[in-house]
C-alpha cells in the first residue's frame, strides 16, 4: 500500500507509522477517559485515521482510507 | 553494472536544519537564504547545504567536533526570529554518487520514482533505502546525486551499496534498459 503524502508525495507505508483511529477526541470528563483511551470502533468502510510519516518528513497526516479496499480517499495534514 | 558509477564523500560540506519558527511564511526564510543550497525536509524545515573550506572535518578518525564555518547567511542573527538553526555538520555523512549508473543503483534501492522525467536536477526527497533514513537530492547535472544520512549508518550503507552494485553477476543481461516495462 502506498499513501500519498501532502508533502512527500506516494510513499510506502514503510516510512509510516501507523495510530489509528483520528476522531477520538480528549474528553473533559474523567469518566470519559476510558473510552477515549481503550474503546475503538472496527469500522468496515471510510475511516479517519492517523499516520506519522517518520522516515519522510515527521509529519502526522489524516488519511481516510476504505478499510475493505484499502482505497485511500484522502491525505492531508491535520492543521 | 553495466555502466559504472563512482561514490565519493563530501568532506568540506557545513550542514544545518533550519525550522521555521511558528507562523512565520516559509518563503521569508527561503528569501532571506537565497544564496543557500537548502534541501525541503518537510513543511517549513529545510536542510542547509554550504560548501566550507577549510574542511570541518579533516582527515580520517574524526575527533571532536569543531564549529563549522557555516555560510554567513545560515548563522542565526540572520534568521533571528524567523527560524531555528541547528548544526548538523557531524551529524550526516554525504556521498556523491555520479556516472551513467548512479540513477539505476539509487532506483535499486528507494521505493520513489526516480525516472528522469519526475526526478530530475534540483528534485529532492526524504526517504528510505536499505531501512536507513536518507536525504537524496539530485545535483545540478544529470547524472550526479548527493545522499545524506546519519554518519553512524555510513557503514551498513556501504554494504547496500556494494551488495547492489554487485547485483548484475546474477542478471547476466547487462544490456537490458533498467527503465523499460518490458523487461
Amino acid at each position: 500500500m502506498r499513501i500519498p503524502c501532502p508533502f512527500c508525495g506516494n510513499r510506502d507505508t514503510q516510512e509510516f507509522v501507523y495510530r489509528g483511529d483520528a476522531s477520538p477526541t480528549r474528553p473533559d470528563t474523567d469518566e470519559a477517559m476510558h473510552d477515549y483511551v481503550y474503546l475503538r470502533d472496527n469500522v468496515a468502510g471510510p475511516m479517519r485515521e492517523h499516520w506519522y510519516h517518520a522516515q519522510g518528513c515527521r509529519n502526522w497526516i489524516v488519511v481516510t482510507r476504505d478499510t475493505r479496499t484499502h482505497e485511500i480517499i484522502s491525505a492531508e495534514f491535520p492543521r | 553494472m553495466a555502466e559504472p558509477f563512482t561514490i565519493t564523500e563530501h568532506t568540506n560540506l557545513a550542514l544545518a536544519t533550519i525550522m521555521a519558527r511558528k507562523g512565520v511564511d516559509p518563503a521569508a526564510i527561503e528569501a532571506a537564504l537565497a544564496d543557500t543550497q537548502l534541501i525541503p525536509t518537510g513543511p517549513g524545515t529545510w536542510l542547509a547545504v554550504s560548501y566550507c573550506d577549510p574542511p570541518p572535518y579533516p582527515g580520517e578518525g574524526r575527533g571532536p567536533v569543531p564549529t563549522p564555518d557555516l555560510d554567513p547567511g545560515l548563522r542565526r542573527d540572520t534568521l533571528k526570529d524567523l527560524a531555528s538553526v541547528s548544526d548538523q555538520s557531524g551529524g550526516y555523512i554525504v556521498y556523491r554518487f555520479s556516472g551513467p549508473a548512479a540513477r539505476t543503483l539509487l532506483q535499486r534501492g528507494a521505493f520513489i520514482d526516480l525516472h528522469p522525467s519526475v526526478f530530475g536536477p534540483g528534485s529532492s526527497a526524504v526517504t528510505v533505502i536499505a531501512h536507513i533514513g536518507v536525504i537524496l537530492w539530485q545535483a545540478d547535472d544529470d547524472t550526479s546525486f548527493d545522499v545524506a544520512l546519519f554518519r553512524s549508518f555510513a557503514g551498513s550503507f556501504r554494504h547496500w551499496v556494494e551488495a547492489s552494485a554487485n547485483a548484475h553477476d546474477r542478471h547476466p543481461d547487462e544490456s537490458r534498459d533498467p527503465w523499460d516495462p518490458q523487461v
